[in-house]
């Protein structure tokens, strides 16, 4: 997933400037990283330099000059082309809990007082998420974003769950492949 | 931790065992006033013998447990039915709605047992099943309803008698994540509203994320510390 | 369909306690089953004049043979009432068990073959134990019993395990329709089943009673011998309409009841009545032809004893009262055999309803409804239908014995409408036998899931 397609998509709804475009974006994906002002100007002066985009013209409504932006004929079809792929399954998922067990491990440390604590701190920003998608008014895409955040969390909460039951065996491995 | 509400319900060191199999070993744990608390654990881990041993449905082998500063483990049969239909709620994943009665009367039941003439207890369980969104399906037995329907009647019937506890063992356990949601909204909005302490027994963390905190069980003790709000 | 009768064998013999009740029951019913026929088909193979050495003489008329024909016949309806009755037992376990034999990819006539298979050893077994006692019987009160006797025998020995196999495969035709039929909850099963299995057995009986009834009157006193028809045929019809009746009065009882109580266990008492009214109807079917009959017997009983007591010699009677008394004592004690035979159906179907719900109503008490309440609930759903139903069938009763007296000695016998009162108390008991197993099943244990 990267900015230019984002992009491509907002400017599909019609020309727009800089400025707008990040506040569109941070409406639509409210729990993703916001974006900045400085990403967005870089990203759409590269979309023009390779035709997805090109300037309309300019507006200034009194305040600063702004440019604005439309999609051309290339950069619609590309970003169709982008949303109609399907996203392939994550291979491998970087994983660093995992990496911290391990190296709790080696370290000599507690895997599963850090797995518990690890656990705590998950459930937390889960009753977060909970509060903030079952608050009254709260809008719809905030409880979509919210709601794929939960599910992730609880599937690292479940993979800690089996780990904590398999720390044993990932113990002994782990001391094996450093003796080896 | 430390300005936890004092607690409604407690348990001390409990000890329990079905035949050879010991379900609880020393589990403690501490309900506030108005507290939700979900109490998580593989299954088998002990998680609804806790409550059975809360809610006074079964009785404790060691151990004590307190509603109110009371011992509960203490009282005479009849004592806790009663106990359980005025000051406990009580929800399971399923069974709990009799599968003859209409849902209005379900819900009007724990009145009607109480006394409440069966005009007034219609009455204020349909207000109930209002309040759930599920006063349209009233006439309907449990099984004509929907899993997130049924369990949402269950939730009124808990709730009708004004309880000061819920105890809720599973409650969405037979349903999918948005019929689940619905319900976990609703007993989690309703338990706010009215005051009332949950213990919500579950398996599921994004389901325990509805509770003010955790408390983890495993082979029938609580694990590590109780996880702060 | 070697196979089919290994896996029922298999089933047979890997069966948990309460399937072995079942078995146990069935084999019993088979038994009594056999028995009745068995007796029926030796008393109507004799033609005309002859004489045993056995019950005073009473079974060497053709006429009084004919009577005891129809009596033995219509002992059977309990007995089959009692075998419909088991088939219920442990329903909801096979349902899941054929189901699962559907998902492995048996076809639905298959599974039903292999159920009915189960149900066919049984009764074979019944019908086996039975079949030697009635040999060892007949060559100990008959000297040299004819060969049309031993072919009856036969036939009832072969008869009743194939009639049970075939009652089977009635009774399951639309249990097994799908492969994952026990997913859904049991709803109320429509019992037309068992209540045509029941009617089946009625029709049967009449038209074995007929055909034993003109054989044995054949070459005898004629007009006269057509009295045990009529009463049978009148036992009949008040029976198939207290059928109706008790139907009709548990839907009309639980409506009307479960609209205006403030009682919780009326409530659940009147709902569950009127969610299956049928199921009462079933159970109760043969509790009022037990009710007819007893009333109805009561009445002449006293009518004749009266008459017998004023009879001067010259009327025709036999000279030896206990003539008439052992055939009234036997009549009794039939009639208290199908009493019993309908007291167990109603314990064993009580048994079975609350065995069903036991973690439905587990979770009833664990969530603050009485024990108390429960059981009266249960009790009511017996009393409540039962006793206009019994009322009518006791009246009914009544009349036959009325219009018996009236003709014979023009009194009316009121004393008869104690069975009636008899009968509902002895149901009441019944039902209240299965107390002490609600008791047992609502344990807390039985929420833990499975």
């Amino acid at each position: 997933m990267s900015t230019r397609h984002i992009l491509l998509g907002l400017l599909a709804k019609g020309p727009s400037h800089g400025y707008e475009l990040k506040q569109r974006h941070d409406e639509h994906f409210p729990q993703a990283r916001p974006l900045a002002y400085g990403q967005v100007y870089t990203t759409l002066q590269r979309l023009v330099r390779d035709g997805l985009a090109e300037v309309e013209g300019t507006d200034s409504d009194g305040g600063p000059e702004r440019t604005l932006y439309r999609l051309t004929e290339k950069g619609s079809r590309e970003v169709t082309a982008w949303a109609g792929q399907v996203t392939p399954p994550a291979p491998f998922v970087a994983n660093e809990i995992f990496t911290k067990v391990v190296v709790t491990i080696l370290t000599g440390g507690d895997p599963a007082a850090h797995l518990l604590a690890q656990r705590a701190a998950h459930m937390e920003r889960m009753r977060e998420l909970t509060a903030l998608k079952t608050a009254p008014g709260a809008d719809l895409t905030t409880v979509l974003s919210a709601d794929y955040a939960l599910n992730h969390l609880d599937a690292d909460l479940r993979w800690m769950t089996t780990t904590q039951a398999r720390l044993a065996s990932l113990t002994a491995l782990t001391m094996e492949v450093d003796r080896a | 931790m430390s300005n936890r509400p004092a607690p409604l319900v407690a348990a001390r060191d409990l000890v329990k065992s079905y035949g050879r199999t010991p379900a609880l070993r020393g589990a403690c744990l501490e309900v506030g006033e108005g507290e939700i608390v979900a109490v998580t654990g593989a299954s088998g881990s002990g998680k609804s013998t806790l409550l059975h041993c809360l809610a006074g449905i079964v009785r404790p082998d060691g151990g004590t447990v307190t509603y109110d500063g009371k011992r509960v483990d203490l009282l005479p049969e009849d004592r806790l039915s009663e106990l359980r239909r005025t000051d406990f709620g009580v929800m399971f994943q399923f069974g709990q709605l009799i599968p003859e009665l209409t849902a209005v009367d379900n819900v009007a039941l724990p009145l009607m047992l109480a006394g409440t003439a069966r005009g007034t207890a219609q009455e204020r369980a349909e207000e109930w099943l209002e309040r759930f969104g599920v006063r349209e399906q009233k006439d309907l037995r449990p099984g004509e309803l929907s899993g997130g329907q049924e369990q949402r009647v269950a939730l009124a019937r808990a709730l009708v008698t004004g309880p000061r506890v819920v105890f809720a063992d599973e409650p969405t356990g037979a349903l999918d994540s948005l019929a689940g949601e619905q319900v976990m909204t609703a007993l989690v909005g309703a338990a706010r509203a009215s005051g009332a302490a949950v213990l919500l027994i579950t398996h599921d963390a994004t389901v325990a994320a509805y509770a003010d905190r955790e408390v983890r069980l495993r082979d029938g003790a609580v694990v590590g510390a109780e996880v702060p709000a | 369909m070697r196979t089919d009768l290994r896996l029922a064998w298999l089933f047979i013999r890997g069966s948990n306690r309460q399937e072995w009740w079942r078995i146990a029951l069935v084999v019993a019913g088979a038994t009594c089953a056999t028995g009745l026929a068995s007796a029926a088909a030796v008393l109507a193979s004799v033609r005309g004049q002859h004489s045993f050495s056995f019950a005073a003489g009473l079974l060497n008329q053709p006429g009084e043979r004919s009577g005891a024909i129809v009596a033995l016949l219509l002992l059977l309806v309990p007995v089959l009432g009692f075998l419909g009755q088991c088939a219920r037992i442990g329903a909801v376990h096979r349902d899941r068990r054929m189901a699962v034999l559907r998902l492995a990819g048996a076809e639905p006539g298959r599974v039903r073959r292999i159920a009915a298979l189960e149900t066919g050893l049984a009764c074979l077994l019944g019908s086996a134990l039975a079949t030697a006692g009635a040999v060892a019987v007949l060559t100990a009160v008959w000297e040299r019993p004819t060969a049309l006797a031993w072919a009856g025998i036969a036939l009832v020995g072969v008869g009743v395990p194939l009639l049970g196999t075939a009652a089977g495969v009635l009774a399951l035709h639309r249990v097994v329709a799908s492969p994952l039929g026990w997913v859904r909850r049991t709803r109320t099963r429509s019992g037309r089943g068992p209540l045509l299995l029941f009617t089946g057995g009625l029709l049967l009986v009449d038209v074995a009673a007929l055909g034993g009834v003109t054989g044995t009157s054949m070459n005898s006193r004629g007009a006269g011998s057509n009295a045990p028809l009529v009463v049978c045929a009148a036992v009949l019809a008040v029976g198939a309409g207290a059928v109706w009746l008790t139907g009709a009065l548990s839907w009309l009882t639980g409506r009307l009841l479960a609209a205006r109580t403030g009682s919780p266990a009326v409530l659940i008492a009147a709902e569950r009545l009127r969610d299956d009214p049928w199921a009462a109807a079933r159970i109760h079917a043969a509790v009022l032809l037990v009710t007819v009959i007893g009333t109805g017997f009561a009445g002449i009983r006293q009518a004749l004893l009266t008459e017998l007591e004023n009879a001067d010699d010259t009327h025709g009677f036999a000279a030896d009262d206990s003539f008439y008394t052992t055939g009234l004592d036997l009549t009794a004690a039939a009639i208290a055999f199908g009493l019993v035979m309908v007291l167990v159906a109603l314990a064993v179907g009580t048994a079975e309803s609350v065995a069903t719900r036991r973690r439905g109503l587990a979770a009833q008490v664990a969530a603050g409804v009485p024990r108390q309440v429960l059981a009266r609930a249960l009790l009511l759903e017996t009393a409540l239908p039962l006793a206009p139903a019994v009322l009518v069938a006791g009246l009914g009763g009544l009349v036959i014995g009325t219009v018996y007296s009236v003709l014979a000695s023009g009194t009316v016998p009121y004393l008869s409408l104690l069975v009636p009162a008899g009968i509902y108390a002895a149901c009441l008991l019944a039902t209240a036998l299965s107390l002490p197993l609600l008791h047992r099943s609502v344990r807390p244990a039985e929420l833990r899931y499975t």
